[in-house]
C-alpha cells in the first residue's frame, strides 16, 4: 500500500464496520453464535486492514497527512469529505480498531440481560465507525458528525445492557455530551465565518491561525473547550463519567474509557490548539489548574469508593488530568506526553474494565467489602493480572502508564507560548500537586489490591468454585497486557511516530 | 583496558535474564529456579569484580559513558538508555552483586519449604536488576526508573507473606512513604533538567548536569530547589528522619530480603544519588547544611530507638537508619568519599548481621532476643561471624566500620575547621551515637549468645549454604576497611577510586572563602568530588581531598574509651542473661518516648493517613456526587420546571388562553355587534350623520 495514494484503505477501514452493522441486522436473531462470529470476523478484517495501514505508514514523513481522501461533499456549505492520518491520528485509529476487535471477541461470552447480541454488536460496529472517523476526519463538519455519531450507540449500550441505574446513567451521558457539543458546533460556525475562507478544513484553518480578535479567540475557544472538556472529562465536568462507566456493560466501559474519552483530548490537540492558539494560550493556565485538580480530586474520590468499577471510573478522571496537564503545557513535550497518556490510559484502563467485568461475572458483586480479599488465593492467575494492570495504572516505570505521567509533569515545568514567563510559578505548583497526585494514586491502587487480592478468602467465597482466567479472556486480553509492557519498555513506538506530527502541530501554535 | 568496562551492561542484564528465566521455567527445575538465580548472580559478581579491579588499580579513571537514544520526548529532547561507569559505579556494582550473590546462595537454604520459593528468586533477580540499573544509569530519568522499580520490588517482598494483614500494611507503608519522597525526587529531577534546557538535548544526563553545576551554568534557584527536592526523595528511600517510619516495618519481609534490600543496597540509593550529584550538592552551603543536619538527627535519634527493641531485626533496622544518617551527614560536610566508603563497608557488615539474624531466627523460631540466649555454644559459626559484624558496626578499631566511620568523623572535623558548625555537629554527635551503637549491639550480643537458652527449641547450627555467605561477609567486614586506611598506598585507594577526574583542577566549594579553604585543606584538584585532574594523575602522586588517612590518636583514644564503656555497661546489665527489668525499658519518660518511636508513626497515621483516606476522600466524593452533580441536577430540574411552566402558564394559559380569549371575545363582540346590523335604515342614517359630525369636529380640533 502506498500511503500517498491508498486513500481507499482508510475509507474502507472506516466504513467496513458500518457495513458490517448493516449486514448483522439482516441476519436472523436466532443465529446467535453466527452473529457473534460474524462480528469477530468483521472487526478482524477491519483490524487486519488497519494493521496493514500501520505497517505501510511512512514514518519518515509522520508529520504529513497520508492515506488522504478529499472530495467535495455538501457543496452548499463547503463541507468536504476529507480524511487523512498523520503520526498523531495513527495510534488512536489503531487503538480503536484493536479494542473493538477485542471487545467483539469478548462478546462471544454471554451478554448481560437482555442478551440480543445482534443489536448489541450492530451498535458496537456503528460506534466503531464514529470513533475511528473522529480521528481521521480533517473537515470540521465531518469531524463533528463522527463525534456525535458515537453518542447514539453508546446511549443504547448503556441504556439497554447497563446495570440497575442504566436509564439515569444513559440519559445523563447523552445530555452532558450533547450540551457540550452544542457550544462546540456554535464555535465551529464562528470559526468558519471568522476565517472567511469558505472552508472547514482543519489543516487550512490551522495554517491561517491565528485569526480574529482576542475576543473572538476567547469565546470560540470557550465553546470548543466546553465540547471537548465534557468528553475528556475535565474536572468539574466529570459527573457523567462514574455513572456511565458503572452502569455500562463491560464492553461499553472498555470502549468508553479506551476510545471515547480520547476523542476529547484529541479534539483539543487537533482542533482547539492549532486553530485557536491565542485562545489556547489564554486558557492554558486554567486548563492546567483544572487538570491538576482532576488528578488530586480523582485520586481522593477513588479512595472513598466501595465499588470496584466506580473506583476505576474515577481513576480515569485523574489519569485524564495528566493528559490535560500535558496539553496545558502547550509545548512539544507536553503534547507528546498527552498523546502517550491517551493511548496508555486507553489500554490500561480498558484492561481494568475488562478485569472488573470478569470479576463481576464471578462474584456477582462489585462491592470491595463483599469480595473481601483472597482473590490471589482463589484465582491466582487472575490476581496476578489484576496486580499487574493496577501497578501499570499507578504509573510504574517500565510499564505504559509512566510515559504519560512523568513527561507531562516534566513538560509543564517550562510551558510554551510564553507561559513560562508569566505563569512559571503557577506551573511549578501544578507539577508539585500532580506529583502528589501520583502518591494518592499509588495509595488507592495498593489499598484496592490489599482489599481484593491479598489475604485469605472470606467465608462467603472460601468454598465457592471460581474459575480462573478463561481461554476467551486470554485471547481478548493478551494483546493489551503485552502492549502495556511493550509501550513501557519501548516508548519510542509512540513517541517516535508522533514526533514529527507534534512538531508540525506546535508550529501552528507559533511557539 | 576499558574493554571490560564496555560490558558493564551485562552485569545489569544478567539478573533480569535470571528473573525472566525463573518466571518462565523455574518451577520445572530441580532447584525450583534458585540455580538460575545463583548462576546468573555468580557471573554478574565475577564481572563486577573485574570491573571494580580495573577501575581501582588504574584509579582515578575517566568515566566511561555509553548510550543509545531510546526515545524522543518532544521538543528535540531525547531520553537516553545509557551507562556511566566510573569508580562510584564500580563500587556500587561490587557491593550490590556481592551481597545479592551471597543472599541468593543463603536463600536457597533459608527459604526451603517456604511458599512461593520460585517467585522469591525471580523477585530477587528483578530487584538486583533494578538496583544495578539505578547504579549504572547515565541520566537521572533512567535512575528514577531504577529507583521506582526497586521500590516496587521492595513492596512485593515486604508483603511476601501477603496472607497476613500486618505484612500487607507494612508493604503499603513502605511504598507510600517512599512514594511521598518521590514527589521530591521527581519534581527535583524535573527542576534540575529544566535548568539544562538551553544547554543540551539530553537534559537528564548526569555528567552534563554535574559539569554545568561546576561551571556555574545552573542558577542558584535551580540548584537549591532541585537538590532539596531530590534530597526529600533520598530521605524517604534512605530512611532519614522523619521519613524513616517505613523501614522498621519493612522487616516483615523474609530475612534475606531485609539483608539485601533493607540494609545493604536499596536503602543506600538515596546516599548514592547524593554522591552521584555531589558536584551539584557542593555548590550550595544551604543544601549541604540541610543534608548534614538531617543526617545528624537521624544518626543520633534513629540509633536511640534500637535501645528499647526486643525484635532482633528491628534493632538492626534502627541501626541501619542510624548508619544511613552517618552517610548522609558525611555528604553534607564534604565527606563524599567517606560517605561512600561507609556505605560500602556497612553493606557488608549489615548484610552479615541480618543473615546472621536469619540463622538465629531459624534456630529458635522467634525474632526476639528475649527468646534467645546461650547461642554461642550451639551455633559457633553464626556466633563468631555475628560478633565480627557487630564489632564492625560498633566501629571497633581495625574493623572496616572503624575506618569508614572515622573517615566521616574526620570529614566533620575538617569541615568544622573551615568554619562550618555542621562539621562539629557531625564529629561530636557522631561520637556520641557510636557509643549508643556499641551499647545496643553489645546488649543484643549478650542477650543472644551469653547466658542460658531461653527458647523452647533446641538450637542447631545452620547448614553450609547459609554459613558460607556469613563467612565471606565476615571477612569482607574486616578487609574492606583497608581500602582506605593508614595502611593504604597513596594510589590506588578508595578515595582515588571514587575520584571524578572530569572536574576542573584547583576547585573549591564556591561558598568558602579562599583563605579559610586553603588553611583547612578544602582546596584541591577537583575537590568537589574528592577528585583529581587526570593531568595530576599522570605525573606524580595523586592529590585528593583528604589523601591517605593518618592515625588520629585523639580520636582513637575517645573511640576506645567509649567502646569499652559501652561494652562494660552492657555486660553489667545483660552479661548474665535477661535481667528481671531491662534497664533500657526502665528509663521512665525516656523509655516511653522511645517505645512510642517519638510519635512519628502515630502522627503520620492519625494526621495524614486517616484524614486523607477517610475524610478528604469522602469530602471529594461528596462534592462530586452531591455538590457538582447536585448543581447539574438542579440545572436539570430548573430546566424541567421551566419547561413545565412554559407549557402550563405560557403555552396553556397565556398563549392558548389568549387565543381562546380572542375567540371568546370575538363571539361576545359579534353578539353585541350583530345587534347593530338591524336593517333599520333610519338608524343607519342617524349613525352616519353622527359619524360625519364627529369627524368634522375632529378635523377642526386638529387644525
Amino acid at each position: 500500500m502506498d500511503p500517498n495514494t491508498a486513500g481507499w484503505a482508510l475509507v474502507v477501514a472506516l466504513f467496513l464496520p458500518l457495513a458490517g452493522a448493516g449486514a448483522l441486522t439482516l441476519m436472523p436473531a436466532s443465529m446467535d453464535r453466527e452473529i457473534r462470529r460474524a462480528a469477530v470476523a468483521i472487526t478482524a478484517v477491519g483490524f487486519a486492514l488497519v494493521a496493514a495501514v500501520t505497517a505501510s505508514f511512512d514514518y519518515s514523513r509522520a508529520g504529513e497527512l497520508q492515506f488522504t481522501t478529499d472530495v467535495p461533499w455538501i457543496t452548499a456549505i463547503d463541507a468536504r469529505f476529507s480524511l487523512g492520518m498523520d503520526g498523531i491520528s495513527l495510534p488512536l485509529f489503531f487503538l480503536t480498531s484493536l479494542l473493538t476487535l477485542l471487545c467483539a471477541i469478548y462478546t462471544t461470552k454471554p451478554l448481560p440481560s437482555p442478551g440480543k447480541p445482534k443489536a448489541f454488536l450492530s451498535l458496537m460496529l456503528l460506534l466503531q465507525t464514529g470513533m475511528a472517523g473522529t480521528f481521521v476526519a480533517f473537515d470540521l463538519i465531518l469531524f463533528f458528525i463522527f463525534f456525535e455519531l458515537t453518542l447514539v450507540p453508546m446511549f443504547f449500550m448503556i441504556g439497554m445492557w447497563g446495570g440497575p441505574r442504566r436509564d439515569y446513567a444513559s440519559v445523563k451521558f447523552f445530555l452532558y455530551t450533547l450540551f457540550g457539543s452544542v457550544f462546540m458546533l456554535v464555535a465551529f460556525l464562528a470559526i468558519y465565518f471568522q476565517a472567511g475562507a469558505n472552508s472547514w478544513s482543519i489543516t487550512e484553518l490551522s495554517n491561517m491561525a491565528p485569526f480574529g480578535s482576542t475576543t473572538f479567540q476567547t469565546w470560540a475557544f470557550l465553546g470548543v473547550f466546553l465540547g471537548f472538556a465534557i468528553k475528556v472529562p475535565v474536572w468539574p465536568f466529570h459527573p457523567w463519567l462514574p455513572d456511565a462507566h458503572t452502569e455500562a456493560p463491560t464492553v461499553g466501559s472498555v470502549l468508553l474509557a479506551g476510545v471515547l474519552l480520547k476523542m476529547g483530548t484529541y479534539g483539543f490537540i487537533r482542533i482547539a490548539l492549532p486553530i485557536l492558539p491565542d485562545g489556547a494560550a489564554r486558557f492554558a493556565p486554567m486548563i492546567g489548574v483544572l487538570a491538576v485538580i482532576g488528578i488530586v480530586y480523582g485520586a481522593l474520590c477513588c479512595l472513598a469508593q466501595t465499588d470496584v468499577k466506580r473506583l476505576i471510573a474515577f481513576s480515569s478522571v485523574g489519569h485524564m488530568g495528566f493528559v490535560m496537564l500535558g496539553i496545558a503545557a502547550m509545548n512539544e513535550a507536553g503534547i507528546q506526553a498527552a498523546l502517550f497518556g491517551n493511548i496508555a490510559h486507553g489500554i490500561i484502563t480498558g484492561m481494568l474494565f475488562f478485569l472488573a467485568g470478569s470479576m463481576h461475572e464471578r462474584y456477582h458483586t462489585r462491592e470491595i467489602a463483599v469480595i473481601g480479599g483472597g482473590m490471589l488465593k482463589k484465582m491466582p492467575v487472575y490476581g496476578v493480572l489484576f496486580t499487574y494492570v493496577a501497578i501499570a495504572s499507578l504509573g510504574l516505570p517500565g510499564l505504559a502508564g509512566f510515559w504519560g505521567e512523568f513527561p507531562a509533569m516534566w513538560a509543564a515545568i517550562s510551558p510554551g507560548l510564553g507561559l513560562a514567563d508569566s505563569y512559571g510559578g503557577l506551573y511549578l505548583g501544578l507539577v508539585v500537586f500532580a506529583a502528589i497526585g501520583t502518591v494518592l494514586t499509588a495509595g488507592y491502587f495498593l489499598w484496592l489490591i490489599q482489599r481484593i487480592n491479598l489475604g485469605e478468602p472470606t467465608e462467603r467465597w472460601a468454598n465457592e468454585p471460581l474459575a480462573d482466567v478463561q481461554a476467551i479472556e486470554w485471547v481478548s486480553w493478551l494483546p493489551l497486557l503485552a502492549l502495556i509492557l511493550a509501550l513501557g519498555i519501548f516508548p519510542r513506538l509512540l513517541f517516535g511516530g508522533q514526533d514529527a506530527a507534534v512538531t508540525n502541530l506546535v508550529g501552528f501554535l507559533g511557539g | 583496558m576499558d574493554a571490560l568496562l564496555e560490558y558493564t551492561w551485562v552485569v545489569v542484564a544478567l539478573p533480569l535474564l535470571s528473573a525472566v528465566l525463573i518466571t518462565a521455567v523455574g518451577k520445572q527445575l530441580p532447584g525450583k529456579g534458585s540455580e538460575i538465580g545463583i548462576a546468573a548472580l555468580g557471573l554478574s559478581w565475577l564481572l563486577a569484580i573485574g570491573i571494580a579491579w580495573q577501575t581501582f588499580v588504574a584509579s582515578p579513571v575517566e568515566p566511561l559513558e555509553r548510550s543509545v537514544d531510546w526515545t524522543p520526548l518532544g521538543g528535540g529532547f531525547v531520553f537516553e538508555l545509557g551507562m556511566l561507569v566510573d569508580g562510584l559505579t564500580a563500587v556500587m556494582l561490587l557491593l550490590v552483586t556481592t551481597v545479592s550473590f551471597m543472599v541468593h546462595v543463603y536463600s536457597r537454604e533459608y527459604m526451603q519449604g517456604e511458599p512461593r520459593y520460585t517467585y522469591f528468586f525471580a523477585m530477587l533477580g528483578l530487584f538486583t536488576f533494578s538496583m544495578l540499573l539505578l547504579v549504572v544509569a547515565n541520566n537521572l530519568l533512567l535512575a528514577v526508573i531504577g529507583w521506582e522499580l526497586v521500590g516496587l520490588c521492595s513492596y512485593l517482598l515486604i508483603g511476601f507473606y501477603w496472607e497476613g494483614k500486618s505484612n500487607q500494611d507494612a508493604g503499603n507503608k513502605a511504598f507510600l512513604t517512599t512514594k511521598f519522597g518521590d514527589v521530591g525526587l521527581i519534581v527535583g529531577v524535573i527542576v534540575l533538567s529544566a535548568g539544562m534546557f538551553g544547554l543540551t538535548d539530553t537534559p537528564f544526563n548526569i555528567l552534563e548536569i554535574n559539569e554545568a553545576a561546576v561551571a556555574g551554568q545552573l542558577s542558584t534557584t535551580t540548584i537549591v530547589l532541585g537538590m532539596l527536592l531530590i534530597f526529600l526523595g533520598c530521605m524517604s528511600k534512605s530512611g532519614q528522619m522523619p521519613l524513616h517510619v517505613w523501614l522498621p516495618d519493612a522487616m516483615a519481609g523474609p530475612t534475606p530480603v531485609s539483608a539485601l534490600i533493607h540494609a545493604a543496597t536499596m536503602v543506600t540509593a538515596g546516599v548514592f544519588l547524593l554522591a552521584r550529584l555531589y558536584p551539584v550538592v557542593a555548590q550550595n552551603q544551604a543544601v549541604m547544611a540541610t543534608i548534614a543536619i538531617f543526617g545528624v538527627l537521624t544518626l543520633f535519634f534513629g540509633g536511640l530507638l534500637a535501645l528499647v527493641q526486643d525484635d532482633l531485626k528491628k534493632i538492626l533496622a534502627y541501626s541501619t537508619i542510624s548508619q544511613l544518617g552517618y552517610m548522609v551527614a558525611a555528604i553534607g560536610v564534604g565527606g563524599y568519599a567517606a560517605s561512600i566508603f561507609h556505605l560500602f563497608t556497612h553493606g557488608f557488615f549489615k548484610a552479615l548481621l541480618f543473615l546472621g539474624a536469619g540463622s538465629l531466627i531459624h534456630a529458635v523460631h522467634s525474632n526476639n532476643i528475649s527468646d534467645m540466649g546461650g547461642m554461642a555454644k550451639a551455633m559457633p559459626h553464626t556466633f563468631w561471624t555475628f560478633i565480627v559484624g557487630s564489632l564492625a558496626l560498633a566501629g571497633f578499631p581495625l574493623t572496616a566500620g572503624f575506618f569508614s566511620k572515622d573517615e566521616i568523623l574526620i570529614a566533620g572535623e575538617i569541615w568544622a575547621g573551615a568554619g562550618f558548625f555542621t562539621g562539629s555537629l557531625v564529629y561530636w554527635v557522631g561520637l556520641a551515637a557510636a557509643f549508643v551503637t556499641t551499647f545496643y549491639m553489645a546488649r543484643a550480643c549478650f542477650l543472644i549468645f551469653a547466658g542460658e537458652n531461653r527458647s523452647h527449641h533446641t538450637p542447631h547450627e545452620s547448614g553450609k549454604l547459609m554459613l558460607a555467605p556469613l563467612m565471606v561477609l565476615a571477612v569482607l567486614s574486616v578487609a574492606a576497611g583497608y581500602l582506605l586506611s593508614p595502611f593504604s598506598p597513596e594510589q590506588p585507594n578508595f578515595e582515588t577510586w571514587l575520584a571524578t577526574p572530569l572536574l576542573p583542577a584547583e576547585t573549591t566549594f564556591p561558598f568558602t572563602d579562599e583563605g579559610t579553604a586553603a588553611a583547612s585543606g578544602l582546596v584541591g584538584d577537583g575537590v568537589l568530588a574528592a577528585g583529581t585532574s587526570l593531568a595530576a594523575a599522570g605525573d606524580g602522586p595523586v592529590k585528593v581531598l583528604h589523601g591517605v588517612p593518618t592515625w588520629h590518636p585523639d580520636l582513637l583514644a575517645i573511640v576506645l574509651v567509649l567502646f569499652s564503656l559501652a561494652v562494660f555497661l552492657a555486660y553489667r546489665f545483660y552479661g548474665k542473661g535477661l535481667p528481671e527489668r531491662d534497664p533500657t525499658l526502665s528509663m521512665g519518660r525516656f523509655t516511653d518516648v522511645l517505645v512510642a518511636k517519638y510519635g512519628f508513626d502515630d502522627f503520620g497515621y492519625r494526621y495524614i493517613v486517616v484524614p486523607v483516606r477517610d475524610k478528604l476522600s469522602a469530602a471529594a466524593t461528596y462534592s462530586s456526587n452531591v455538590l457538582i452533580d447536585g448543581m447539574v441536577a438542579g440545572v436539570g430540574r430548573a430546566t424541567k420546571n421551566a419547561a413545565m411552566t412554559t407549557y402550563r402558564v405560557v403555552d396553556q394559559q397565556v398563549i392558548d388562553g389568549g387565543i381562546n380569549g380572542a375567540a371568546f371575545s370575538a363571539a361576545w363582540w359579534s353578539d353585541k355587534l350583530k345587534r347593530i346590523q338591524s336593517g333599520d335604515v333610519q338608524k343607519y342614517a342617524g349613525v352616519l350623520v353622527a359619524g360625519t359630525i364627529l369627524l368634522v369636529l375632529a378635523f377642526a380640533a386638529a387644525r
